[in-house]
């Protein structure tokens, strides 16, 4: 029996605490990349939902809550996106999963062509601008019959792959696109268009002034966030399984990014997170009540505003002092 | 070519009825700089308020607005004192946010008071008659509510450009703080701003709810005609809303030539095209 | 009587008033001087409404109107020339007037006399406002806040960027007004022509009253010490 109390050498407990966040980190992946072995096909589908949903409202987020761009066409991308993967796969015959990067390519090709008549406008008139996009594309679909037109269009190729490998790939492409949308936000703001975009948004005139291109930083965000959005919708829809006009270009989508970034809190990382949360959580609860419940939610978001205008996130930051991502930054005076 | 002619007469009447809808947004925008998403659900909460007061007292839908106008006017304050004056002057961001959530909770307010149905407002037979002129055949209805337009349009021009509350509108729109400094409340004054937006909004309902069948989800596309009217006539410029409507009146009438269903796609394609043409609009402010 | 008792008054977190008192009688011209950033403007702004104070920091012949809006202090009679004119640009010359004069209370001044004591005005009132000079615009500036009819002017800045001229215009329109028992408080830069024009001042700095006294006992050392905070 020995009196002498173990001596723990300091170095190897702070690098214990040091790795502890990033231990967390990984294991909470591999629960989530294990999933379809032990959760049923209601949860991943489910959890698709909220990778991309949160993946839209991210996207959403950047742009308005980031680069002053308030966006209500925003269904135009998601749109975009799954129509790029439906057709690219029904008509080279070819594997859903492959042609996600055409997704996205065509989403980034449409954000560039699409800055063109919208970066003339700023504002309210941006922000309805939009709007009328996604409406035409909305009329170009529904009248154009090699894309089905009313009607829409299967994903056929998904056909080919038994129940278990259809769900578990649709929602690692769902896991991928919602830690890679996480991923991006956070890189992109730390990075050298997160400074430029902080100091224009604190002070248009001062920014552009010291040199910064607002012009340059705005459409990268917006190439970002259409990519984002276009291959989040593309992952959406094959959830579903069908694409069509009313449903992919409907202005619902635009209205639950917006719901969740002001319920969450916009202008912060962490605000899609907490929002996305409250918000499947008001669905799971609620949605049987219908019309009730959207009109409940619709007031939430009123409330909110007037209220608090950081949304939940600014309140649990303002009890628990914490920055989990190291983005915070206030609502902007916009 | 008489099928052209009879398109562009049909197309400023149909514009004219679009500049109605569009002249809230304008005074709204040009006083209050302020977005209203909600201004399409607003217009369609008028038709339903028309179609009740229709059934409860057995009357014809004009005779309706001696209610519906006083009930709109009584709405609108209510609406920018409880709930928009908490917005307004704070940029684009957080009307837009808050209009949207109205925007929101109204359609869905209508649809489970009056189900998804469409329903449109009897008139009797004024909706159907017509007249014919030199050999072009001009609807009674779209030429009354042309002339309807276009006296509410002078009447509120004069109101804007000669009365004492116009000259509030317009110091307000200047200056909110200097002009609470000569006495013009504007919180107030946003409040009796809205209400008269709300009682224009009544009378463009009604013929409006005449002429098309709506339902509760009707409103977004009147809001975007609406906004296109505004816009292409460039901000502040209430006769410049009205050449607006009209311009997308007559683009899509003829868009609904060239393809049945492409009809509204034209009247947005126009409105891009003139905006990237000319982004300020097609008539600059004009200052008095 | 007007008075300010010991009131402080924030923008925002940053404070620029520290329990200050003020008072202004009838019939009197009161000049208050002091360096960019003293409080001057503020303490102007807490009359009317326009920064937020207590009930009791604003008494007006007795009564506590603290907290109320412009509109409300402007029917008690208390008017404000803001700094830097402010004229709406989208009203004409006469037009501004008018909105003022609906507001406002009746009284003495009338558009009618207005144009016949500055016929230049009358000259341009049909033209924007915003296509005048310097010194006519704070003429019209003036003017406006005069047809309201006021008990109380309060003056900031009013000399501001205008000509030697046209300076000697807008004092020459105040000593009319001054004329008619108007009492007047005149925030100005210029300090030997703010006790030139004045029977009392008040020096204030960093958001106090550093020296206050007669006008004419001035000494201006003294003022200068307050001034500058040497």
């Amino acid at each position: 029996m020995s009196d002498t109390p173990t001596i723990m050498p300091a170095a190897p407990n702070v690098l214990r605490t040091a790795m502890l966040p990033l231990t967390m980190a990984l294991i909470g992946c591999a629960v989530l990349v294990a999933l379809p072995w032990y959760a049923s096909f209601a949860t991943q589908r489910l959890l698709v939902e909220g990778f991309t949903v949160f993946a839209i409202a991210m996207a959403w987020n950047l742009l308005a809550g980031y680069g002053g761009l308030v966006v209500v066409g925003h269904q135009m991308f998601v749109g975009v996106g799954a129509y790029a993967l439906f057709a690219s796969s029904n008509w080279l015959g070819l594997n859903p999963w492959l042609c996600l990067p055409v997704a996205a390519l065509v989403s980034a090709l449409f954000s560039l062509i699409s800055s063109v008549p919208m970066f003339r406008l700023s504002g309210a008139h941006f922000a309805v601008g939009t709007w009328v996009l996604a409406e035409m594309l909305h009329i170009l679909t529904l009248n154009t019959s090699w894309l089905g037109a009313g009607a829409g269009m299967p994903l056929e190729a998904l056909g080919d792959f038994d129940r278990w490998t259809r769900n578990a790939g649709v929602y690692w492409a769902a896991l991928a696109v919602g830690l890679g949308a996480l991923a991006i936000a956070t890189t992109v703001l730390h990075g050298p268009l997160g400074l430029a975009l902080m100091s224009v948004r604190d002070n248009e005139a001062a920014a552009l002034a010291s040199g910064v291109s607002v012009r340059r930083a705005k459409l990268s965000l917006w190439l970002i966030s259409g990519t984002m959005t276009g291959l989040a919708g593309a992952v959406s829809y094959m959830n579903t399984l069908q694409v069509t006009p009313d449903a992919t270009f409907s202005l619902n989508w635009t209205a639950i990014a917006i719901f969740t970034a002001v319920l969450g809190g916009i202008g912060t990382l962490e605000g899609p997170l907490v929002g996305t949360v409250l918000y499947f959580l008001l669905r799971e609860v609620f949605a049987d009540y219908g019309a009730w419940y959207l009109i409940g939610l619709g007031m939430l978001a009123i409330a909110t505003m007037v209220v608090a205008p950081g949304g939940a996130w600014s309140l649990i930051a303002r009890r628990w002092p914490i920055d989990l991502l190291g983005v915070r930054r206030s609502m902007p005076p916009l | 070519m008489l099928i052209a002619l009879e398109t562009l007469i049909g197309g400023l009447m149909l514009g004219a009825l679009y500049a109605l809808f569009g002249l809230g947004l304008s005074l709204s925008l040009g006083v209050m700089r302020m977005i209203n998403i909600a201004h399409g659900d607003l217009i369609v909460l008028g038709a339903y308020l028309c179609s009740v007061v229709m059934q409860m007292f057995g009357i014809g839908p004009f005779l309706s607005l001696m209610l519906v106008v006083p009930l709109m006017f009584v709405i609108g304050m209510l609406l920018q004192s409880l709930l928009l004056n908490r917005v307004v002057g704070q940029g684009t961001l957080s009307p837009l946010l808050l209009t949207f959530g109205l925007s929101i909770v109204l359609q869905n307010f209508l649809q489970e008071t009056f189900s998804a149905d469409t329903r449109s407002l009897q008139a009797g037979d004024i909706a159907l008659r017509g007249f014919d002129l030199g050999g072009v055949s001009i609807g009674l209805l779209p030429l009354l509510s042309t002339v309807v337009s276009v006296i509410i349009f002078a009447g509120t021009s004069w109101l804007i450009n000669g009365s004492h509350l116009g000259r509030q509108a317009r110091a307000v729109a200047d200056d909110p703080a200097t002009a609470r400094l000569v006495g013009v409340d504007d919180r107030n004054f946003y409040a009796l701003i809205t209400g008269f937006i709300l009682a224009v909004i009544a009378m463009a309902a009604v013929l409006y709810g005449i002429r098309t069948p709506f339902a509760p989800t009707s409103g977004p596309e009147r809001l975007l005609y609406s906004f296109e009217a505004v816009v292409l006539g460039g901000l502040g410029n209430i006769w410049g809303t009205f050449i607006g409507g009209v311009v997308i009146g007559v683009a899509q009438l003829f868009g609904a030539k060239i393809s049945s269903g492409l009809g509204p796609f034209f009247g947005h394609l126009v409105f891009l095209v003139a905006l990237l043409a000319r982004p300020e609009g097609l008539f600059r402010r004009i200052q008095r | 009587m007007l008075s300010i008792e010991s009131v402080d008054a924030y923008y925002g977190l940053f404070q620029a008033l520290f329990g200050l008192s003020f008072s202004i009688s009838p019939g009197e011209t009161v000049a208050l001087i002091g360096s960019n950033g003293a409080g001057k403007s503020t303490l102007l702004k807490t009359i009317v409404g326009a920064v937020r104070v207590r009930r009791d920091g604003v008494r007006l012949d007795g009564r506590d109107v603290g907290g109320d809006t412009e509109p409300q202090q402007l029917a008690r009679g208390i008017a404000l020339v803001p700094e830097g004119r402010r004229l709406f640009g989208s009203l004409t010359v006469l037009e501004n007037l008018q909105l003022a004069a609906r507001n406002g209370r009746a009284g003495p001044w009338t558009i009618p006399r207005l144009m016949q004591e500055f016929p230049v005005m009358k000259e341009f009132q049909h033209r924007p406002s915003t296509a005048l000079s310097g010194g006519q615009q704070q003429l019209v500036a003036i003017s406006r806040a005069l047809v309201c009819n006021p008990n109380y002017l309060l003056c900031d800045e009013i000399s501001l960027g205008l000509s030697p001229l046209a300076v000697n215009d807008v004092y020459g329109l105040l000593s009319r007004a001054r004329g008619d028992g108007l009492a007047v408080v005149l925030v100005e830069q210029n300090v030997t022509r703010a006790l030139a024009e004045s029977g009392r001042f008040y020096c204030i700095q960093k958001g106090r009253v550093a020296l206050s006294g007669k006008s004419a006992d001035a000494d201006h050392a003294a003022v200068a010490q307050a001034y500058f905070g040497m």
